[in-house]
């Protein structure tokens, strides 16, 4: 296969059948994409400037828009789901660091406790939810007749029967499906550390506590950045955790946008107004992202990943 | 030495080991008293933790009252491995054409795929079931099947192409000097050497798949003999009663093969991820 | 040679037809969960009688089973048939996706009082009632003597909450159960008790009648009841109480005959009451139905009738109403029957609600209504508001539902 073309004719044809391959090897994905994704997505944009119902349509502009802005339960909806999204995403992370270093220890066993760290990520979330919803239950559950048999409270306590309690319930169990994921991605990355940075500080005299902080925690700093934004994503999306628990009360204690978005467009068949808050949901992740992905692209500049 | 750890602090560890478990395996502790127990000792508020009529007539009843319970499950495990391989299938081309290839809009697009995991089922579903209906795979495994691809795709090909990245170039670039083809270097090169990163890839998708199958499954498909496990686990609420403990007992064992072929596969799992994570 | 070939068509082309006309599939959606078995002897005898023409059965359970249908039709796939709550008939009736019922003035007269009104909607019927239940008051007499108290049936508001105090204050178990959940039959409970003081959701008009005095003394009733409910009210809904009630956790609460058969067994001394008059009204009840729907676009909507008409004839109406422990739905003792289940036991009781009890109110947009229910009650149940604000801000709401 040796030609005669001269260096630049081949560099020229060489990077001509590049982008040729590349269009090549992404256009399944590129496929798949457009037709589940892309195609309902343009259709749902174009129900949102609709008062789309099941028996019909017709063109509204932006009021869907409109009425949603002016509403002061939509700004507290919205809130609620960056509050809901913050906390979650930093107890799975804060969890996953404990987890990762606590499995990283030189102890023996490790081996099962990291196969033991496994099952909720594993199993269907729904399964798991429901565990949860019976533990909360307030007679015939777990955490209520452990906490009266060791005496800590003197009735039952309905956890998900008052606002503030169903939403830090529902939270618990979020962080509870997250944390095996970001444990185990954390614990890859702490292994993959170079043992020579520790034993350097090691000699100097570092502490354990130290050598975390300055050398532990920086190294792995891409992966904790990434693992946050692909976290803060899925956790603002969490529909299954919350609609099996709560369905978004009581009293909308615990209704997030896309919990809203699911009740206008499911339960009351209200597509226009449902698409609408659907691409609010968009827009507001897409902001958040970009910004993120700035943010990433500077973290590993500095830290000198790639 | 360094990792050295006095007694006390191993004690520390280990305690603190027991509790983050306890947390992460309480619902299954719970899950597995309740399918234990009678459904009449259930439904009483008196607390106990053991119970002498714990007794495991619930996995034997639970065959009979849903008859296709078999069957669910073999579906739940078919269609997350198909999904698996389709994904893998479509990711691996695009996640090497992103880490290797210069072509316009690459950015862009890789944010774009990026983007599509800014959205769950729950917001497509009506639009998402037209398209469906139009392709005729309403009803049929495709129902499951290609909308999870479609929704694993984008972190399949993020979490992919990170590892193609740290594929040494020195590599492929011999095989071009040598007058190797594309398609052949990919194929004969760059795969072997990514299979870490795959396997944790192909696990990280099988897990996917197999955690959302629940939404296109109610949505999508009438068929009761090809519905996965969540949502046949609904047909064990009846009309005036939830058989929970048969529910439950389903559940575990439902989820068991999976969480057998996990025990297995964990090992290179945690491996690939090491590699992965590791910088030259 | 064209006389052939005309021929060849014309035979092919008569037997699609005849083909088409043969194989029909009905695809029966059925909530609940299950096929009763009375309904199955009809579906098995109409298959039998049209051959060619399959039924095909899906219980769907009722969470999803409304949702599902619509989403089907919405899709532009729909079901054939279905056996649905009363209450979706309007929104499916105002989107244009079933067919109305005609039906004879005979058939009319037989069903009981205030049937009918549950599947009325624009001056026509949009489903046949197939299902009708009416509410009662279950005390569970153990617990109540266990408190002091006699077990006798309150007769007034002022009494029941007497004698729910009596129990929370005397025995560990709360004395009445209410349903708090998001769910509609959270709605319906208010309803028994506000149809049972002379209260209405729309008046005879149409017009939203619930910012009342009647409405304000409901609600002041759930207000006056929050200190004897079972805890975390807002997590239970009615079925779920069934299990509180056999574990003796609560000494009374407000159910359908069903009831009995599921307490039998753990609460041998249940007491069946009818639900206690307010200060403005005599004892009423809500009225519930189901009804079957033939859906529009099918291509066999008569053979759908067919079947929907099969399934609630006299006969074969009775055999589900008396097997499945359902309110009667016809009267069927004007239709010449002796010796009917419902003079016996506690029937009678749920019987003489009817003529007095209100229907479910009918929407486009169920699930809003039960959201303006859901807020006021929760709101009450939490501590978030005082009667006043929150009944005048559920007429505020209930004005916005379609």
């Amino acid at each position: 296969m040796t030609s005669q073309a001269t260096a630049p004719e081949r560099m020229a044809r060489r990077q001509l059948s590049d982008r040729a391959f590349a269009w090549l090897l992404i256009s399944p994905a590129i496929l798949f994409i457009g037709l589940i994704v892309v195609w309902p997505l343009i259709e749902t944009i174009r129900l949102s400037f609709t008062d789309a119902t099941l028996g019909g349509e017709s063109w509204v502009g932006l009021k869907n828009y409109a009425d949603l802005f002016a509403s002061s339960k939509f700004w507290a909806t919205v809130g609620r789901t960056f509050y809901w999204m913050f906390l979650s995403v930093s107890l799975k992370l804060v969890m996953g660091l404990i987890g990762a270093t606590l499995l990283n220890a030189a102890i023996p066993g490790k081996a099962l406790f990291r196969v033991l760290v496994m099952p909720p990520w594993v199993i269907p979330v729904a399964i798991g939810v429901i565990g949860w919803k019976w533990m909360y239950n307030g007679y015939f559950g777990l955490i209520s007749g452990l906490l009266q048999e060791f005496g800590l409270v003197e009735e039952r306590v309905a956890l998900l029967a008052t606002k503030t309690s169903a939403f830090y319930s529902a939270i618990v169990t979020d962080v509870w499906v997250g944390t095996p994921m970001v444990t185990l991605f954390f614990l890859a990355a702490m292994q993959g550390v170079s043992k020579d940075l520790y034993e350097a500080a090691w000699v100097d005299g570092a502490g354990r506590w130290y050598r975390f902080r300055r050398i532990t925690i920086p190294q792995i700093m891409p992966v904790i950045v990434s693992m946050a934004l692909l976290s803060a994503i899925w956790t603002f999306n969490s529909f299954e955790i919350i609609w099996i628990l709560t369905e978004g009360g009581p009293r909308g204690a615990t209704t997030t946008l896309i919990i809203d978005t699911y009740k206008v467009a499911i339960s009351s068949q209200r597509f226009g107004e449902g698409a609408a808050r659907a691409v609010v949901i968009v827009v507001l992740l897409a902001t958040f992202s970009l910004f993120y992905l700035w943010f990433l692209n500077r973290v590993n500049r500095h830290y000198g990943a790639k | 030495m360094i990792d050295r750890l006095s007694l006390w602090q191993k004690i520390g560890v280990y305690a603190a080991t027991f509790v983050f478990l306890l947390f992460l395996l309480m619902p299954f502790i719970e899950m597995l008293r309740v399918s234990l127990r009678p459904m009449s000792h259930l439904m009483t508020a008196d607390f106990t933790w053991w119970s002498e009529d714990f007794s495991l007539q619930a996995y034997r009843d639970m065959w009979v009252t849903v008859p296709l319970l078999g069957r669910y499950i073999f579906n739940s495990i078919f269609i997350a491995l198909s999904v698996t391989v389709v994904t893998m299938v479509v990711v691996i081309p695009a996640a090497y054409a992103y880490a290797r290839l210069e072509f316009p809009f690459k950015a862009l697009s890789l944010g774009g795929f990026l983007a599509v995991n800014m959205f769950t089922g729950a917001v497509l579903l009506i639009p998402l079931y037209r398209v469906l209906r139009s392709l005729g795979m309403l009803n049929t495994y495709w129902a499951m099947i290609v909308p999870g691809v479609a929704f694993l795709i984008p972190t399949g090909i993020w979490l992919l192409r990170s590892y193609l990245e740290k594929i040494p170039r020195e590599l492929e670039e011999a095989a071009f000097v040598d007058g190797a083809s594309r398609l052949y270097t990919l194929r004969r090169v760059v795969i072997p050497l990514a299979v870490p990163g795959l396997i944790v890839v192909g696990t990280a998708v099988f897990i996917g798949a197999y955690a959302q199958q629940f939404l296109f499954a109610i949505t999508f498909n009438n068929v009761r003999e090809i519905q996965p496990l969540p949502a046949g686990l609904f047909e064990f609420i009846g009309y005036q009663d939830t058989t929970w403990n048969e529910m439950m007992a389903a559940a575990l064992t439902g989820v068991l093969p999976v969480m057998l072929l996990f025990l297995f596969l964990q090992k290179y799992l945690v491996a690939g991820l090491t590699a992965g994570a590791v910088k030259e | 040679m064209t006389h052939f070939k005309t021929l060849t068509v014309a035979a092919g082309l008569l037997a699609g037809t005849a083909l088409s006309a043969q194989a029909q599939e009905l695809h029966f959606i059925m909530c609940g969960g299950e096929v009763r078995p009375a309904d199955q002897v009809v579906i098995d005898t109409f298959q039998a009688d049209n051959p060619g023409v399959t039924v095909k059965m899906e219980a769907v359970e009722w969470g999803t089973c409304q949702d599902k249908s619509m989403q089907l039709a919405a899709a532009g796939d729909p079901p054939s048939i279905a056996y649905i709550g009363s209450r979706t008939l309007r929104q499916l009736a105002g989107n244009d996706l079933i067919v109305p019922v005609t039906m004879t003035p005979e058939e009319e007269a037989a069903y009981q009082p205030g049937v009918l009104k549950t599947v009325t909607y624009g001056g026509q019927y949009w489903g046949i009632p197939h299902a009708f239940s009416t509410k009662a008051l279950y005390m569970n007499c153990a617990v109540i003597e266990a408190a002091g108290a006699e077990c006798k049936a309150p007769a007034t508001w002022a009494e029941l909450v007497a004698l729910a105090a009596t129990v929370t204050d005397k025995t560990d178990a709360a004395g009445i159960g209410i349903a708090g959940k998001d769910f509609d039959n959270t709605m319906h409970m208010f309803l028994d008790f506000l149809y049972s003081n002379g209260g209405a959701v729309y008046d005879a008009a149409g017009a939203p009648a619930l910012d009342s005095a009647q409405t304000r003394e409901t609600l002041q009733l759930y207000a006056d009841l929050l200190p004897y409910m079972e805890s975390g009210p807002t997590e239970w809904e009615r079925d779920q109480m069934k299990d509180l009630f056999n574990d003796g956790q609560i000494a009374m609460y407000v159910s359908g005959p069903w009831g009995s058969g599921q307490h039998a067994e753990k609460v041998p001394t249940q007491l069946v009451a009818p639900i206690p008059a307010g200060p403005s009204g005599p004892s009423g009840t809500i009225l519930i139905t189901d009804s079957i729907a033939v859906f529009k676009g099918t291509g066999h909507e008569e053979l759908a009738i067919k079947l929907a008409k099969a399934l609630t004839t006299g006969a074969a109406q009775y055999d589900l109403d008396s097997t499945w422990g359902l309110t009667p739905i016809l009267d069927y003792e004007k239709l010449g029957m002796t010796d009917v289940y419902y003079t016996k036991d506690s029937w009678p009781i749920f019987v003489a609600g009817i003529s007095t009890g209100g229907p479910e109110p009918m929407v486009e947009d169920f699930k809003s209504l039960q959201a303006v229910f859901t807020n006021m009650i929760q709101g009450i149940m939490l501590g978030e508001g005082s009667v006043d604000e929150l009944v005048t801000q559920a007429g505020v709401e209930l004005a916005a539902v379609r």
